[in-house]
């Protein structure tokens, strides 16, 4: 209803941003240079590639499902948009980008058909998608790195500044507004929290809760494939198995920022909070110069703790 | 047939409260060896609480209750059934991936720790092939037997266990008469070894036939035990009865029955689970549906509200033949069909979101209906009175009255032409159901067809216009007007004759 606030941010969303700024402040004590604007500013663009994910996630976490085909339907729309590109077609260059996106739709829809109307678990499900997605890219390029490169777009998308500020972080605030306006003034985004509390009632209540969670997949799986093709900008090129260290801290990002893994509950801001937060911490960590062995288990530690407190807060309130 | 003694068991003033609700009250009961005794009782009577009692699935509240005369702690069912106090349930106990074997095995007496006993096993063979079950095979998956073949392996290892105290919960509610014939004389041969048998059944003919003693529970207390045949079936049914209240109900008004029809079915059925039931609502009018537990009242809503897959006849809505399929679109205001579901909690609303996005969900997206409009939910809120602090609250925090008035509410906003509603009042305070009694009656006054599934009889008998008795998937009988009497519902719902032949047969 109109008069009501619960639009509103609420605490679980703010959290994250929290733990960002404390995470800047504790950072710059041992390196000054965090506080620079340029430092920050490639924060914001590093984020952006994890924000994309992280953005689709949110809406099929949203609905108490999950996408475990994130890794390859990045690494596939990175693949197809560098081989149009690299085939030295100027037609089929300029489709690189729709291509990537096409795909990327394409690859939720079939995520969307197990879930919804195959009614296999989407945890079992999207992994075998991937599984899948991952055996075709090998059949593909024959286990090499694919050939090919990013055009020109896609490297400014992905690289480039505008007004000083970059633009693959402007293009993720975009999207995820769009998104958010979609699910705040679209019956969608209440039935996307509706189906994640209690699909039988929001079924009963006559919502056709099948088309939801296919849009919510597609929706996904096209935010994977936008990740994807930024990705293969930034690198100028598509490599095995890029989407894999992306996996788990796209469900942290959306986990830390207030969404439950449940389903029902979360927001969209919450999870640009944790983007920020998880991107913070991952180059603060690699910043002081430590081992794998000890960056792996403060990130973990970290993670656990953050979501220990959200947890106690929910508790004791 | 000679009664021993001592009862095996006997509860002394024996209570079970679940919450507020008072499964059983100060009940005083007892079963002796050697002596087949059925325990009658409407639904919710507290029959199976009893059962479970005795069988230590579950412990008194208050009260004792005595095994071989010294005041026993059943810690559970593994406890009872080596007392000797053997319970066949009515919710099948046997696992569905095990084959027969195993779970014939399974917490056989002197099995454990890996030992396990065959001998029980050719046991139970013998035992089926006594009632028919020869043809059961060891290794057949539970999963793969019929309804009846698994109810006959639960006869079979219930007497495994050799038991004192054989607890039969509607063992038999699956199996065909000549099958039944040969349970029963399996069920007299242990009587006359001098075991005790609890008898549950709804089948009255059944336990005219098999018990020696009959009690009758209402409403959690213990009535009345007498021994078969002290009375007929008419005093039997008033005695399962009990009295009535009148000022529940809002006044009826004079029925009008040539009124529009909105709905009409037509040899409407689904699997085997409904057959050939005709059933036309009419503006205005509070159409009743009763009978036993799961006996079809449900899937007819089900089906109208677009819920079941293949279902036969016709359905005609406002003159309009169609076929609903999905509930989408059913609510669309061409049909105009809502559904309250029977499980509020599960079915009707989202307890974690609040009373508002609640109230949205079901009007989001409909034609011509704007769902943020507060103004479409207040009437209906306000004449049943909704308690609560602002409608922002999640509905979990509200009592199980004003949820119901919340389910109501999100589909009365849609200005239905027919309302579809599962036992509405099942589990909610007096003053609460006569708010929900009134709103019913306007709201039919106003033009809408009520179609009431209950489990209540006195809803059906004061409340509804007519009403249609469902009996294992069909419509049993159909009273209107002053037809509509407690026994003739209840009689109905047995699947007794009506009253005049009822005379007839006790008489006979």
């Amino acid at each position: 209803m109109n008069t009501l606030k619960q639009n509103l941010p609420s605490i679980d969303a703010i959290f994250p941003y929290i733990g960002t700024v404390l995470l800047i402040l504790g950072g710059s004590y041992f390196f000054p240079q965090i506080l620079g604007f340029d430092y920050l500013a490639q924060q914001l663009q590093i984020a952006a590639f994890l924000g994309f994910l992280a953005l689709g996630a949110t809406l099929v976490i949203l609905l108490g499902h999950i996408d475990l085909s994130v890794p390859w339907v990045l690494g596939g729309a990175a693949i197809v948009s560098t081989s149009l590109v690299g085939s030295g077609n100027p037609a089929l260059a300029t489709l690189a980008i729709p291509a990537a996106l096409i795909f990327g739709g394409l690859v939720g829809i079939i995520n969307g058909v197990g879930v919804a109307i195959l009614r296999i678990p989407s945890m079992v499900w999207t992994l075998a998608v991937n599984s899948m997605l991952l055996g075709v890219a090998v059949l593909n390029t024959g286990g090499f790195n694919p050939k090919g490169e990013a055009s020109g777009t896609m490297i400014w998308l992905a690289t480039g500044n505008l007004a000083g500020l970059p633009v693959a972080f402007m293009v993720w605030v975009g999207a995820t507004g769009i998104i958010a306006l979609l699910l705040k003034k679209s019956a969608f985004g209440r039935y996307l929290s509706s189906i994640g509390y209690n699909e039988k009632a929001t079924f009963l209540s006559g919502v056709s809760t099948p088309s939801v969670i296919f849009a919510a997949f597609a929706i996904a799986g096209l935010c994977s494939a936008l990740g994807g093709v930024m990705l293969a900008g930034y690198a100028n090129q598509a490599y095995q198995s890029m989407g894999d260290p992306f996996l788990l801290p796209t469900i942290a990002a959306v986990v830390i920022g207030g969404t439950s893994i449940l389903g029902g509950r979360g927001s969209l801001i919450g999870t640009v909070g944790g983007v920020l937060f998880i991107t913070l911490l991952t180059s603060i960590l690699s910043v002081m110069q430590m081992s794998d062995a000890w960056r792996n288990i403060i990130f973990g530690l970290i993670i656990i703790i953050m979501l220990l407190l959200q947890t106690l807060r929910r508790k004791g309130s | 047939m000679s009664r021993s003694e001592h009862p095996i068991v006997r509860l002394c003033g024996v209570s079970k409260t679940y919450g507020a609700t008072h499964a059983l009250s100060d009940v005083d009961f007892s079963c002796f060896g050697g002596e087949i005794h059925a325990v009658l009782g409407e639904n919710g009577a507290g029959k199976s609480t009893l059962m479970k009692l005795v069988s230590g699935v579950i412990q008194p509240t208050s009260g004792s209750i005595e095994v071989d005369n010294t005041i026993t702690r059943l810690k559970g069912p593994a406890d009872a059934i080596s007392r000797g106090l053997v319970c066949m349930f009515q919710e099948l106990s046997l696992v569905p991936d095990l084959s027969v074997r195993e779970n014939l095995m399974l917490g056989a007496v002197g099995s454990g720790l890996g030992r396990l006993d065959t001998g029980v096993v050719q046991r139970a063979q013998n035992t089926l092939a006594q009632i028919d079950g020869g043809g059961i095979g060891m290794r057949t998956r539970v999963a793969d037997l019929t309804l009846a073949e698994r109810q006959q392996v639960e006869i079979a290892k219930a007497l495994t266990r050799d038991p004192k105290l054989l607890i039969l919960d509607e063992a038999t509610s699956a199996l065909n008469a000549s099958v039944v014939e040969k349970v029963f004389r399996l069920i007299r041969e242990e009587r006359d070894r001098g075991v005790g048998v609890l008898f549950i059944s709804h089948r009255f003919h059944e336990i005219e036939t098999l018990a020696d003693r009959v009690s009758i529970f209402r409403n959690g207390t213990h009535v009345e035990t007498f021994d078969n045949g002290a009375y007929d079936y008419g005093a039997i049914i008033s005695k399962m009865v009990g009295q009535r209240i009148d000022d529940l109900f809002p006044a009826k008004p004079s029925t009008a029955p040539d009124a529009e029809e909105v709905l009409r079915l037509d040899g409407f059925g689904w699997a085997n689970s409904l057959k050939d039931v005709s059933i036309v609502l009419r503006k205005g009018q509070i159409t009743g549906l009763g009978g036993l537990d799961g006996q079809g009242q449900g899937d007819v809503l089900q089906g109208l509200f677009g819920l079941l897959k293949g279902t036969e006849g016709r359905c005609i809505v406002a003159g309009t033949p169609v076929s609903i399929t999905h509930p989408k679109q059913a609510k669309n205001p061409k049909l105009g069909i809502a559904l309250v579901p029977e499980d509020r909690k599960t079915e009707g609303l989202i307890l974690d979101q609040s009373i508002a996005r609640n109230l949205e969900l079901a009007a989001l997206g409909t034609d011509g209906i704007n769902a943020s409009d507060p103004a479409i939910y207040q009437p209906f809120l306000d004449a049943l009175e909704l308690k609560c602090d602002s409608l922002d609250q999640p509905v979990t925090e509200l009592s199980g009255g004003n949820q119901q008035k919340v389910a109501l509410t999100k589909w009365l906003a849609l200005g239905p032409r027919c309302m579809l509603l599962a036992d509405p009042t099942r589990g909610i305070d007096v003053k609460t159901k006569t708010q929900i009694y009134a709103l019913l009656r306007r709201l039919a006054d106003s033009g809408v067809a009520i179609l009431l599934v209950s489990t209540d009889y006195e809803e059906l008998i004061h409340l509804c216009d007519e009403t249609h008795i469902f009996y294992q998937g069909r419509v049993a009988r159909h009273l209107t007007g002053r037809d509509v009497t407690a026994e003739a519902i209840i009689g109905a719902s047995l699947n007794i004759p009506s009253s005049a032949e009822t005379s007839e047969v006790a008489n006979a």
